[in-house]
């Protein structure tokens, strides 16, 4: 099981900004102290218990273990969550989340509400999160949970599809692995969380992937 | 003998038979001695030789000589493999009872019974009832279900040779055994074609201390198999699986014979192989159709129903036709490919001339020239009588698991009671109590960690001792997942207009887009809409439409075959003159010797090969695919310890191929020991770990225990929440559980299942006692060439996966 992890950045300008991608599924832009990441789904494997499904309680004890890694390791001050942070309605997964919460007493917490993320506005102010219904503004940026149309006067940062990315070499070797895609005008992140899937079938036209694993971050 | 003769109900059905003019066969008769002498046993008779009437009869004569011991409801359960068997069965049966003036209902119930019927069934069992194994678990599943078996006499298994082998016939022995707790003078028998382990077949079955028989028909059928040959060897192609230059030999065949069943392996290959007879011959344009187990039922029996009735000249059909009752009309059967197995290859023959005494004609196709070979290894076999054994599963913990739910949804269940009887069961003789115990753990509590679990509430003990399920949600859940069968999503393919066509995988139609053409059924068609798990489609008139592939089905040869395979290689250039096809290959032959070599018996050869696309390393075994799966792994994993390596795998029938983007270290000086049979379990069990073929046995695995949950064809995708891949729960289990019982199944299964493992013995014994040849040849040859096109691939490797990486991406910018 994973004890530290090694986190190997690649930064990349985005119109006036420069944002750092991380192999551990998390951006960090530096001018504003935060982490932007997607798709946490916190809740999913006490939701399968509770259907009759056992999945270990440690997939999200591990993942926030990594994110407290990135918040220390980084020092960030603030999370912009593009969605999905939940799973489903409210289980003991979610205590845990926010006894997790507790060590950090200056997180700042804004989510944009993903697909999953049905709950009542009542938990999230129990959780002291700003809740964006559809979209966030900050200086070129615009964060959305599921891209939809290009906007010419934003750069736009987005998640949900869970991108991943098959990576072919000769003697047919074949390697699939999570991604960030970047075009000239958005960025897909990789979800978060570990207990998730990979999709290898949306992509944007014309986007660079950026895949990753345990010790390295790639261009393709 | 005499005493039995003179009971009332031997002279009533002998009588019956009289009328009709036939005389009992003597193993019929034999069996309704042997029931009446409260036998349980299994009877070998070939098809079309009235082994239904065995057993069957053997009921209905113990009844009417003691008509008080049955109570009414439930006499007897009869358990068929196939839904499609069970309703000509019952109308058979039902014949007789009317015939002879008794009033018992037989009826049908599986998958296809209408509501309204299973519930008047609830209400009211028939006498007889027809059935699957999957049925009969759903029935353990519903409130108060003991009732309706108390009054049960006999179980009988029909083709219990087909459900031997699978993880089916594991549900048919808990059935079994659930049964006869409730009443422990059930008599027990099994109707089963000839294989090669009768004798452990009979006693998977009937594991109890009770009296047992088996009853062999003397009887037997005249098979007679023709290879066609195209006019020149260049007609046929090295590699492939169609065969479509065929196509002018097969049309005359048709002509010459009442009715014709064109078997094919897949139904992706039926599809093609109907639009090319019908390119060929547009006469036969309402005389042909098309059957496989994607096209809708309601057409399906009507196909059925019309090759009866002979209105057919021919029907191009995959093993959905393996089995059934008699199609009178059919005289003639063509298999196109490889049947991959010699009981297989006789079943399909038997297809034809279907009558007792007839002789089966059989019309053997190659699709690609190695298959001749084949052909002539399968008359060798059959020639010989030489037929393969079915190996039982055991210890499949995902269909223990998937049980004890079932009794928890049903009428709960006490563990010290089900223990007991659970380990009579053949597949479960080696469960230990720790074992057990940990599948209640996994059903009550989740799994090892007790606080990891702390809402899962799947089965709770209740405080009368017993164990049930108390959500609904679960239960439902529960009951539609019940059976081992795992397919892919699949939906449903149905006209705008109304009227379904059959099925389709999900994966090929994500594929696609609205307006797109593809065949389903014979038929081409558009896609106008999908909507919840269902397409909707119209005819279209495109000439270019998409055969859809259906994953799955791709049978390994087996060992028995194999092994004539072999032979028949090593003196395939010196055939004798009797051997057609061999004498066919031998322009192509010759080139193997020339170019590399043709391995001889004590032989095992090795080819490398260097090309564009990188290192070649080609292997025959000559062991089929599954055997050679597990050695291809093994062999990388061997050669990736001189260095480390990446190796893409591919395998067939025949042999292996090993690719890499660097050289491959295979030396004269070390192939010896890269190939030895030291220390072979454990690298093979290691080389297993860092493959993915664990994780390829876990999707079954996962479904039957109810770790994911499937969807229904043309059901709305519900439980949208609890979606997930067996992938990621493999990988999420290894990681936080590795001690999970259904985990070490997944590896067991790669290679414990004892046939393989034997199999894996045996072959490295063998290339131990041969004489390796290496041989370096400059281009593909004609056994290397298949394996290039036409495989499976996955992958091993040892390598650093940034390191991977960063040499792909150096090679590209070369």
């Amino acid at each position: 099981m994973m004890q530290n992890i090694s986190i190997i950045s690649k930064t990349i300008p985005c119109n006036d900004e420069v944002l750092e991608l991380t192999n551990q599924r998390v951006i960090y832009w530096k001018t504003q102290k935060s982490l932007i990441l997607s798709d946490l789904h916190i809740g999913k494997s006490a939701h399968f218990q509770k259907s009759g499904i056992p999945i270990p309680k440690n997939v999200l004890t591990t993942d926030l273990k990594r994110l407290k890694q990135l918040i220390q390791h980084f020092n960030a001050e603030n999370l912009i969550i593009v969605g999905d942070l939940f799973h489903a309605g409210y289980n003991s997964d979610l205590d845990e989340f926010k006894d997790w919460l507790t060590q950090f007493s200056n997180l700042k917490i804004q989510l944009i509400k993903g697909n999953h993320d049905r709950f009542s506005n009542a938990i999230c102010e129990q959780f002291q999160i700003e809740v964006f219904k559809k979209d966030y503004f900050l200086n070129c940026l615009k964060f959305v949970h599921d891209f939809k149309e290009p906007s010419n006067d934003f750069f736009t940062i987005s998640g949900h599809t869970h991108p991943g990315v098959f990576i072919k070499g000769k003697g047919r070797q074949r390697i699939k692995l999570p991604c960030f895609q970047v075009t000239k005008n958005q960025l897909i992140l990789p979800a978060f969380s570990l207990f998730t899937g990979l999709n290898t079938r949306s992509a944007p036209k014309n986007c660079k992937n950026y895949c990753f694993t345990d010790d390295g971050i790639f261009e393709l | 003998m005499s005493n039995f003769k003179q009971t009332q109900g031997y002279r009533i059905i002998q009588s019956w038979m009289e009328e009709k003019g036939h005389e009992p066969f003597s193993f019929q008769s034999q069996t309704w001695e042997r029931y009446h002498n409260n036998f349980s046993g299994m009877v070998v008779a070939p098809t079309g030789f009235g082994k239904t009437f065995s057993v069957f009869l053997g009921v209905v004569i113990d009844y009417l000589n003691h008509p008080n011991k049955y109570k009414k409801g439930l006499k007897l359960i009869w358990i068929s493999p196939l839904r499609s068997l069970a309703k000509d069965l019952a109308k058979a049966m039902n014949d007789v009872v009317a015939e002879i003036g008794l009033d018992w209902a037989v009826e049908v119930r599986n998958g296809d019974t209408p509501t309204k019927d299973r519930r008047r069934q609830e209400r009211l069992m028939p006498d007889v009832l027809l059935t699957t194994p999957e049925t009969l678990h759903l029935l353990f599943s519903q409130k108060k279900n003991s009732r309706w078996f108390k009054n049960v006499n006999c179980i009988a298994v029909d083709e219990w040779h087909e459900l031997l082998g699978s993880k089916r016939g594991v549900l048919t022995e808990i059935a079994i055994a659930r049964i006869r707790n409730l009443l422990p003078k059930l008599r027990i028998w099994g109707i089963s074609a000839t294989i090669g382990n009768l004798e452990e077949a009979k006693d998977v079955l009937i594991p109890y201390d009770v009296k047992t028989t088996m009853i062999r028909a003397k009887e037997k059928k005249k098979i007679k198999i023709t290879s066609l040959l195209p006019d020149q060897v260049e007609e046929l192609s090295w590699a492939g699986h169609l065969g479509k230059q065929m196509s002018s030999k097969i049309i005359p065949i048709i002509y010459e014979n009442t009715t014709t069943l064109i078997f094919t392996n897949t139904r992706n290959q039926s599809e093609l192989w109907y639009q090319i007879i019908i390119d060929e011959e547009p006469d036969l344009i309402g005389q042909i159709a098309i059957h496989h187990g994607s096209i809708d039922k309601v057409q399906r029996n009507w196909i059925e129903e019309a090759i009866s009735q002979g209105l057919l000249k021919a029907v191009v059909c995959t093993s959905s036709l393996d089995l059934g009752v008699d199609f009178k009309p059919v005289d003639c059967v063509i298999q196109i490919g490889s049947a991959k197995g010699i009981t297989r290859f006789m079943q399909r023959a038997g297809r034809s001339g279907h009558s007792p005494f007839e002789t089966s004609k059989m019309y053997a196709v190659p699709t690609h020239s190695l298959q001749l070979i084949e052909v002539a290894a399968v008359k060798e076999a059959v020639k010989q009588n030489e037929i393969e054994a079915r190996q039982p599963y055991v210890l499949t913990y995902d269909i223990l698991v998937q049980f004890l739910v079932t009794l928890a949804v049903g009428e709960g269940f006490k563990p010290k009671e089900t223990y007991e009887f659970i380990k009579q069961v053949h597949a479960f003789h080696f469960l230990t109590k720790e074992e057990f115990d940990w599948c209640i753990h996994f059903i009550t509590q989740g799994g090892n960690t007790l606080k990891s679990y702390e809402e899962f509430h799947k089965v709770v003990l209740y405080d009368d001792g017993l164990y049930r399920v108390k959500s609904r949600r679960i239960a439902m859940n529960h009951r539609m997942n019940i059976g081992v069968i795992v397919s892919e999503v699949m939906l449903f393919v149905k006209f705008f207009s109304g009227g379904y066509i059959g099925m389709i995988e999900e994966y090929f139609i994500s594929k696609l887009k609205k307006g797109d053409a593809f065949v389903l059924g014979g038929k081409v068609v558009e896609i106008q809409q999908i909507k919840d798990m269902t397409v909707l489609v119209k005819r279209s008139k495109k000439k270019k439409a998409i055969t859809p592939s259906w994953l799955g089905g791709r049978l390994p040869l087996t060992s028995g075959l194999t092994h004539f395979l072999r032979l028949k290689l090593s003196d395939a250039l010196t055939p004798n003159n009797r051997e057609k096809e061999l004498k066919f290959l031998h322009p192509l032959l010759k080139r193997q010797e020339e170019n590399s070599h043709i391995p001889r018996h004590d032989e095992f050869l090795i080819e490398m090969i260097e090309t564009k696309e990188g290192f070649h390393l080609f292997a025959y075994p000559f062991e089929g695919r599954l055997v050679h799966e597990i050695m291809a792994s093994l062999i990388a994993y061997r050669i990736s310890q001189i260095k480390k390596l990446t190796f893409t795998i591919a395998m067939n029938d025949y042999g292996f191929e090993l690719l890499s983007d660097q050289e491959i270290p295979l030396t004269e000086e070390n192939m010896n020991a890269i190939f030895s049979k030291e220390n072979l379990i454990k690298d093979v069990t290691t080389s297993i770990n860092a493959s993915e073929m664990a994780s390829r046995k876990f999707r079954d695995i996962a479904v039957v225990a109810g770790l994911v949950i499937q969807t229904q064809p043309g059901k709305r995708k519900t439980n949208k929440s609890l979606q997930s891949s067996s992938g990621l729960i493999f990988r999420v289990l290894n990681d936080y559980e590795p001690s999970n019982l259904l985990l070490k199944q997944a590896y067991n299964e790669v290679f414990d299942y004892e046939l393989e493992k034997v199999r894996l013995q045996a072959a490295f014994q063998r290339i131990s006692n041969s004489k390796i040849i290496l041989k370096k040849a400059r281009n593909f040859t004609p056994l290397s060439f298949p394996l290039k096109v036409d495989s499976l691939r996955g992958t091993m490797s040892n390598e650093n996966l940034s390191k991977r990486i960063e040499r792909i991406q150096k090679q590209a910018l070369k």
